[in-house]
């Protein structure tokens, strides 16, 4: 909302020191946010009046003048014009050197200099009205007219900015901290607060001065759920004719067109005391009588541009006798508008209920200024300061107008709140005894009506902060906080707790397990959307029929949340190998399952929740990445600190490849895999001529550790002695058969390579392994040495059908 | 023979001047004073020189073997001196092997420090799941029945229960307050925790707007606490996170879940204060609402609001990751474009 400072100064004298700088400060720290602050006159610098004491021909053009203008300059000007309307005498605007103006033909500003026109010398320019912003103020008959001030109160050299009431400040309020104060949707709600701020006083509106014995205008309400109060003005001898100049302006800097002086003065009134009001035209009121009903089945409203609207019996309409003239407190129909020939109109001064307003506009997907005011909450009681200001308007904009006849329905007025809030409570909450002076003070200027009895304030709120948004002490308390400034009170560090110490072993878990995967494993941590592009979740050949989904996706094809990270690890995948070969990436979030479980109480049940560890490795060598993932997977117990997890090939994930996976086990329990990522599954991602190994597993079933598990060994007193041995088995032995015969046997062992080659007999491979033995007692002898070496064969051989391998 | 010795001995002398490695210089020991040196060779025909002639040649031979022996370990000395770890050359401009190269997600290196921040000073860590409720998101947190955020327009709904009500009509949390009624029914009050997390809303995305994006949220539940204790909080973060004391400002604004309500400001580090185009002329940049918990959410979570208040602050942790590094659009944080991520390990 744009707020003009001239016009709040016509309610509420501010100290003459105070700067607009300090003005938006002081508002944004204790009411809204100001976000702009604009000074309207920057863009008439250079632009004043000035008076045409010459007209002369010009000696090389026909259509050129060359005028002699006095501008407030220690002399006067020779400035070449070719405008049609000169004359000696005349008023006229004028640009000097330096001064902006909208140029005929060009798109943006144009900047004047001195110059010389045809051979003559031009100080400046004598502007027509759309060259400088005026354009509205004095309509152009002709395009060669230049602006005649003639008939304008105004003073040779004065800036044009000043006879217009352009020199104004405008402060453009960020509407989002607006939306709980529908007090503050006008000027006066403003002029309120800035009354409270600098303790100023706030000066009336004007009463309302209807004539005695006036006929009633005949309303009725059918719906008063929905319309609280609904007053009407009929006025007659009314024309269509531009508004006042200051009227104009007003308008202009509050971010509205000027359309005619009818159309604007509703608009002045809402924007002066937030109440919208609407102007039929009464010739158009069927049986001069109004009827607030809910729309009928099927029926219609036709609209300005003749289309129709179709309205459900939910919609609020405002009606004549026959048909639906405006879609109440919205939007107004073809019936409503005020043409050239109008002669008389009804102004609707009315309130309706913030839900009506917000369910029909949300309907027609329409907002307007009138629909953002009443969906905030109006009260009905700013009715009256409507109707004040539309006869206080009428009668001087149109001083032969007449008002002829008024209604008012008041069916359920808005009651204003009453709370009481004890001294103890302000002390406790706001840290600081403010005197209670000062709170009454406070209060009392924001429109509260407080007496204070045994230290408990008796508070009165205002109808218009009474329609939600002040209801309990503690947004009495709100109020004194926010005048009285949040940077006034002491700052009070928080009490510290010896009691209990933090301690969240998952919680660490989760920071050892990304920080173990980035900083040992080389892997970078990625965040992708919970929403999943169906083509990834089909890749992974993913059953969907357990999925959630969501009811406006933001795309038709990621309507499903993921039930698993890996389609998005796919998705991640494709996106890189254009800029790399090989990469690790991984992701830690939560996934979504069909099911049933209660976070918090009985009566909500959600989708089962599973968080999930994903990761991948993107490379050219399957099985050294296959091997790289396993890994990472083997040790990530022992440096994360958490139960350890086992690896066995039981059932394949619906992305993997049909040899190359793995199933990881937690005390004999499924909580997820690795392998290799399907060809197939790859081809349908879009990935080609790479390979990507996967993991993934639930984080929810990895349990850290609740201390550290490390033992302490003493140091071997005597050296172990470590032998290198090379075993020729048959295929089908696994690494797992040989260290399963061989590792009750030896202190430690170790794993080197396996190897297939020339020198291998098909259906055979070799294994190459080291060992270390030694004796607990005693250095080992090469007796004792050679005895145990032939034990381990021995085992090896029984156990695997191994030979050792001849080299 | 005694000019065979000295022949020998300039011979020998020079050899060993020209070693250049331990190797030549063994070589060059084995041929001098060794068994098959010519030395040796001297003093084993000793036998069949003249008596006088043996004494004088064999005292010479000695003091020559002796001499060749000091030279030798004065040449050892000189090389082991000047010997390198490396026989080639080297090229000490190439660069040192990589360390292991993943990063963290920036975001979550902004929630690691905030999350030490917090816990040195005695917050718990909360999270609340993905998927919340009608109740928990808005009923819970006084927001009035036809509040626009609960429209389809600004959250995202479950399909299947996006036309009933309350506990049964599901979303993608679209802020975390939520969750502080989770923890505060499971743990009671007195209470201090954060609770980091995604949340999510039905908007169009551009530079400046996601539909997924962090928040960072602490409250503290007490008896007796009074508001101005939030700015000290987050006075205190706020110098954790950027290293140094950082001018805050606390001033009014508007939650449904708050009464009073607060925003606070952070002094623009651009500028300084100064006003610049990164805060919009003002030297001010919004970085946390926050404000005294509304007592209608203090009675959901089944706490007496005449006993117990407390305050909350929320941190946009996608706008303060931005500040941090000066990234000028917030997709990238969801872009998983490693192009961008490996810019922050």
């Amino acid at each position: 909302m744009k707020v003009s400072l001239n016009w709040v100064k016509k309610y509420v004298d501010l100290p003459e020191d105070l700067t607009p700088k300090q003005i938006s400060f002081d508002l944004t720290m204790r009411t809204v946010e100001v976000e702009d602050v604009i000074d309207t006159s920057e863009k008439f610098h250079d632009i004043v009046v000035g008076k045409i004491l010459e007209v002369k021909e010009h000696p090389n053009a026909d259509q050129l003048r060359v005028c002699i203008v006095e501008c407030g300059e220690d002399e006067p000007k020779q400035i070449v014009c070719g405008g049609s309307n000169l004359y000696e005498g005349e008023m006229v605007v004028v640009s000097k050197p330096g001064a902006e103006v909208f140029w005929h033909g060009e798109d943006s500003l144009v900047k004047i200099k001195e110059s010389k026109l045809r051979g003559v010398p031009s100080y400046g320019m004598i502007c027509g009205a759309t060259e400088v912003y005026l354009e509205s103020y004095f309509p152009l008959e002709d395009e060669h007219m230049i602006v005649d001030l003639s008939d304008v109160d105004c003073e040779v050299g004065q800036n044009v900015s000043e006879i217009i009431g352009m020199n104004d400040v405008v402060f453009d309020i960020d509407n989002k901290s607006l939306t709980n104060r529908p007090d503050l949707w006008g000027h006066y709600g403003i002029a309120r607060e800035l009354a409270a701020i600098y303790k100023c006083p706030l000066k009336p509106l004007p009463e309302a001065e209807l004539p005695k014995d006036l006929p009633e205008y005949r309303i009725d309400v059918e719906s008063p759920e929905k319309c609280p109060r609904y007053a009407a003005l009929e006025i007659e001898n009314v024309c269509e004719k531009p508004a006042p100049i200051w009227m104009q302006t007003a308008l202009l800097n509050a971010g509205m067109r000027p359309i005619n002086a009818i159309v604007d003065i509703t608009n002045y009134i809402m924007l002066s005391v937030g109440q919208p009001t609407h102007g039929f035209d009464r010739t158009h009121v069927d049986g001069s009588h109004i009827i607030v009903r809910n729309a009928k089945k099927d029926e219609k409203l036709t609209l300005l541009d003749h289309a129709l609207l179709d309205l459900t019996e939910e919609d609020l309409v405002i009606c004549d006798e026959h048909d639906p003239m405006a879609l109440a407190g919205i939007r107004g129909g073809i019936k409503d508008s005020i043409l050239p020939e109008t002669t008389g109109v009804v102004i609707e001064v009315a309130t309706f209920t913030a839900g009506t307003i917000r369910q029909t506009g949300k309907r027609f997907d329409e907002k307007t200024d009138a629909s953002i005011r009443y969906e905030k909450g109006l009260d009905t009681q700013r009715v009256d300061q409507g109707i004040a200001m539309a006869a206080k308007l009428f009668r001087e904009i149109f001083p032969e107008s007449k008002i002829v006849a008024f209604g008012d329905v008041d069916p359920t007025p808005t009651t204003r709140n009453e709370i009481d809030v004890t001294q103890e409570f302000l002390d406790v909450r706001l840290g600081k005894a403010l005197p209670s002076e000062e709170i009454l003070d406070i209060l009392t200027r924001l429109g509260y009506d407080v007496t204070l009895t045994d230290g408990t304030y008796h508070c009165v709120v205002p109808t218009y902060r009474s329609t939600g948004d002040v209801s309990v002490k503690d947004d009495v308390l709100g109020d004194i906080a926010r005048v009285y400034c949040y940077e006034n009170f002491e700052m009070k560090p928080l009490p510290v707790n010896f009691e209990h110490a933090v301690r969240q072993p998952k919680e660490q878990l989760d920071r050892k397990i990304r920080e173990y995967l980035a900083f040992r494993c080389g892997f970078n941590e990625i965040f992708t959307y919970p929403w999943i592009d169906e083509k990834y979740i089909q890749a992974a050949k993913i059953d969907t029929s357990e999925a959630i989904r969501l009811a406006t996706p933001p795309a038709p094809e990621l309507a499903i949340l993921r039930q698993s990270l890996i389609p998005g690890m796919l998705e991640a995948a494709v996106k890189n190998l254009r800029y790399y070969d090989e990469f690790r990436v991984f992701e830690m979030a939560q996934t979504f399952h069909k099911g049933e479980y209660h976070e918090s109480c009985e009566e909500e049940i959600l989708p089962v929740h599973k968080k999930l560890l994903s990761g991948i490795i993107v490379g050219r060598d399957a099985k050294k990445d296959f091997f790289d993932v396993k890994g990472v997977l083997e040790s990530m117990s022992r440096f994360c600190h958490m139960e350890d997890l086992t690896f066995k090939q039981k059932e394949k994930p619906s992305w993997a490849d049909d040899k190359v996976y793995l199933n990881v086990f937690h005390k004999g329990k499924n909580i997820g895999s690795l392998g290799q990522v399907s060809v197939q599954a790859m081809n349908a991602a879009g990935i080609s001529r790479t390979q990507v190994a996967f993991f993934e597993l639930n984080f929810d079933e990895m349990i850290p550790l609740n201390s550290r598990t490390n033992e302490f060994h003493h140091l071997p007193q005597y050296p172990l002695v470590e032998q290198d041995l090379s075993i020729l088995v048959d295929e089908s032995v696994k690494w797992h058969d040989v260290s399963e015969a061989i590792r009750h046997m030896v202190k430690k062992y170790e794993f080197i390579e396996e190897y297939r080659g020339k020198q291998i007999p098909e259906g055979k491979k070799s294994l190459v392994f080291r060992v270390w033995i030694g004796n607990d007692d005693s250095t080992m002898t090469s007796k004792q040495i050679d005895k145990k070496m032939a034990a381990v064969m021995k085992s090896l051989q029984k156990k695997c059908g191994a030979a050792l391998r001849e080299e | 023979m005694l000019e065979r010795l000295e022949s020998i001995k300039e011979l020998g002398l020079k050899k060993i001047k020209e070693t250049e490695t331990l190797d030549q210089l063994q070589e060059v020991r084995r041929e001098l004073t060794g068994k098959k040196g010519e030395l040796t060779a001297v003093l084993k025909s000793l036998g069949s020189l003249e008596p006088e002639m043996r004494k004088t040649v064999g005292m010479r031979a000695n003091e020559i073997k002796n001499h060749f022996a000091e030279k030798i370990q004065e040449r050892e000395d000189e090389i082991v001196e000047n010997q390198s770890a490396l026989d080639e050359e080297i090229d000490l401009t190439l660069p040192g092997n990589a360390v292991s190269q993943g990063a963290l997600h920036p975001i979550t290196q902004m929630q690691y420090d905030l999350n030490d921040a917090f816990l040195s000073l005695g917050f718990e860590i909360f999270s609340e799941d993905d998927i919340s409720s009608e109740l928990f998101a808005f009923d819970n947190l006084n927001f009035p029945p036809d509040h626009p955020a609960r429209q389809s327009m600004d959250t995202y709904w479950i399909e299947g229960t996006e036309d009933k009500q309350g506990a049964e009509r599901l979303c993608l949390r679209p802020h975390l307050t939520g969750g502080s009624v989770r923890y505060l029914r499971e743990h009671g009050a007195p209470a201090r925790f954060v609770y980091p997390g995604r949340v999510y809303r039905n908007e169009n995305t551009d530079a400046r707007h996601e539909r997924a994006f962090y928040q960072y949220e602490a409250l503290i539940v007490d008896k007796d606490l009074s508001f101005s204790s939030g700015k000290v909080m987050i006075q205190a973060l706020l110098e954790k996170v950027f290293g140094r004391k950082v001018n805050v400002r606390m001033r009014e604004g508007f939650f449904p879940f708050t009464e009073p309500g607060y925003e606070i400001d952070m002094e623009c580090q651009v500028c300084h204060g100064k006003g610049c185009r990164v805060c919009n002329q003002n030297g001010w940049i919004e970085v946390a609402p926050g404000g005294v918990i509304n007592p209608n959410v203090v009675r959901a979570a089944g706490l007496d609001p005449d006993v117990y208040t407390g305050f909350y602050t929320n941190i946009g942790l996608d706008r303060f990751v931005m500040m941090r590094y000066g990234i000028d659009d917030v997709r990238f944080f969801h872009s998983t474009d490693l192009r961008f991520f490996e810019q922050f390990k």
